[in-house]
């Protein structure tokens, strides 16, 4: 019996039809790239769109003085926009969570069904109809008038869809088993879900609160109807406050011969996207760091 | 196969089942079960997939209340007690009446706290529970192997040690009964090996109810054994004479393995 020769050997020869197939998968990933830099582009354009606009113009001023006329600062929209979405996330975390935690453990499969579909539904209703509905409900019905707070709970409901649907898959996810093993140590349901299930949910809902938060605060239309407006901080829950969104809208739409409040504009838009940036990038740090630990611990 | 059992050897009758069935909607899973189990022994439920051995053993500390469309007939007796009365609490019956699964289910948490679970709940003192956790790990035979690191993630242990961990995580709680629902199925056979000489070891001051359909692992832990054949108990008695001499036809047929 000879050795074949180098050449011949069977693991070397390579098949017409098996060299087409490697070609056509290169060609599926590069084709497979364009799709994704279809992605990133229109974000890095919009990032330098609005930086090339915004940046020249930018001091500390505008941070820490009030707009007056045609000059000053957007310190009372920093100021309302963070108010506004701390509250706001803060009311829709906990509904969300409690909603999602009833939906995941405790409906009937019909009832969960009609919460999941109600859900959906809400997180489809167009932010200028949940606007009109909280200018009738939280400033004509309640005599409030223009507040920061009908401003955050219109926008919690906004944002409540998001957190209640990852804050139910991420509860259903805990397997069974985890469940049987507590309860058959004598425990309550409500321990098991605090101290076993919670734990390992919330990687997951954070991820539905990131989501919710980058929403809520690109949100224009539900706080012009409810949280009214002013060129000075709020005072109180109950005062009215001026937003980030706000002032883009407001100031782009000046006469050309205005051009600071133009700036100003560009200078919110900039403040938002930093906003959404920074906390984006923090909540996905806690929640990747939170992660590892629980994966030291979960494998 | 009489009606009422008599125990075996010493100890007396912890637990009992008179009359026992479980049905859904549609069928009968299991049918008129009378069994006793005695104390300080360890009593094996055989028979083939689907004899309703797992569902018998869930009803002894009321899991089976997990999974919807049961429906219960009989007592299961704990010390004289149905613990379906509806006077009594299943978080009572299931901390006198401990639990460990097929897999291992430890909880994210570390060595310790895995084993402080059900006394953090039942809201002990930390230092009874530092005690007792101490004390768990050393009765489930794992002192060795993770004394020296209490604090570390429990999921880094291997599978032998996870189960002996969900072991001593049920001792912990200090429970009269111990009920294992094939506890070795998914382990190597050195780490089931382990698992079963727990098992000979804590029956000294427990009832153990171990389900398992390995035959020779029940001639090995159980003292007496109870075979169930399409959710009916065909026979019990002491391991050695059911597999020695079995009184049913069923019985012999099943342990030299001409069906199941």
């Amino acid at each position: 019996m000879s050795t074949p020769s180098v050449s011949e050997h069977e693991l070397l020869a390579t098949p017409a039809h098996t060299r087409r197939r490697i070609l056509t998968d290169r060609l599926a990933q590069w084709l497979l790239l364009l799709p994704f830099v279809a992605v990133l582009v229109p974000l890095g354009d919009m990032i330098y769109w609005i930086s090339e606009r915004a940046l020249p113009t930018m001091s500390w001023s505008v941070l820490t003085e009030n707009q007056i006329g045609n000059s000053g600062g957007l310190h009372a929209m920093i100021i309302g926009t963070l108010t506004l979405i701390a509250l706001s996330t803060a009311i829709a975390t906990a509904v969300g969570i409690l909603a999602g935690l009833y939906t995941a453990e405790y409906a009937s499969p019909r009832v969960a069904q009609i919460g999941r579909t109600a859900g959906n539904v809400l997180a489809g209703i167009p932010a200028i109809v949940l606007g009109y509905f909280g200018y009738f409900l939280l400033v004509l019905y309640t005599g409030w008038g223009f507040t920061v707070l009908g401003g955050a709970i219109t926008l919690s409901v906004l944002m409540v869809p998001f957190i209640y649907r990852t804050s139910d898959l991420a509860f259903s996810a805990v397997p069974a088993t985890h469940r049987e093993a507590a309860l058959a140590l004598g425990s309550r349901r409500i321990q098991y879900l605090g101290r076993v299930a919670f734990p390992i949910a919330l990687p997951t809902i954070l991820t539905g609160i990131i989501l919710a938060m980058a929403l809520g605060l690109g949100e224009t239309a539900p706080l012009i109807y409810t949280a009214g407006w002013s060129s000075t901080p709020l005072t109180g829950l109950f005062s009215q406050t001026s937003f980030l969104t706000g002032a883009i809208w407001l100031f782009y739409q000046q006469p050309a011969g205005l051009g600071t409040l133009l700036a100003l504009a560009f200078q919110a838009a900039f403040m938002i996207m930093m906003i959404v940036i920074v906390v984006n990038v923090a909540l996905q740090w806690v929640a990747e760091h939170y992660r590892r630990r629980l994966r030291g611990l979960l494998s | 196969m009489s009606a009422v059992d008599i125990p075996v050897g010493s100890g007396p009758t912890v637990m009992a089942t008179r009359g026992l069935g479980v049905r859904t909607s549609s069928r009968a899973i299991l049918e008129d079960i009378t069994l006793d189990f005695p104390d300080r022994m360890t009593t094996a439920i055989i028979g083939p997939s689907g004899c309703g051995k797992t569902t018998l053993i869930r009803t002894l500390n009321r899991m089976t209340e997990l999974s919807p469309g049961l429906s219960i007939e009989g007592e299961v007796l704990y010390r004289g007690q149905n613990i379906y009365d509806p006077a009594v609490s299943p978080v009572i019956v299931r901390q006198k009446i401990g639990m460990v699964f097929q897999r291992p289910v430890v909880f994210p948490m570390t060595v310790y706290e895995n084993v402080a679970f059900g006394l953090r709940i039942a809201k002990f003192d930390e230092e009874t529970l530092h005690e007792r956790v101490i004390e768990s790990i050393q009765r489930a035979a794992l002192w060795d192997q993770v004394g020296d690191d209490l604090y570390r993630p429990a999921l880094e242990l291997s599978g032998g040690q996870q189960q002996r961990l969900c072991i001593a995580r049920a001792l912990a709680v200090q429970p009269r009964v111990l009920l294992l629902d094939e506890p070795t199925a998914s382990l190597d056979p050195q780490a089931a090996k382990s698992v079963e000489s727990l098992i000979t070891e804590l029956d000294k001051s427990l009832c153990v109810i171990i389900v398992t359909h390995n035959l020779l692992q029940a001639t090995r832990v159980a003292d007496r054994t109870a075979f169930l054949y399409e959710g009916r108990l065909v026979e019990v008695g002491p391991t050695e004479e059911l597999f020695e001499r079995p009184k049913e036809r069923l019985t012999e047929e099943y342990i030299t393995g001409r069906f199941g």
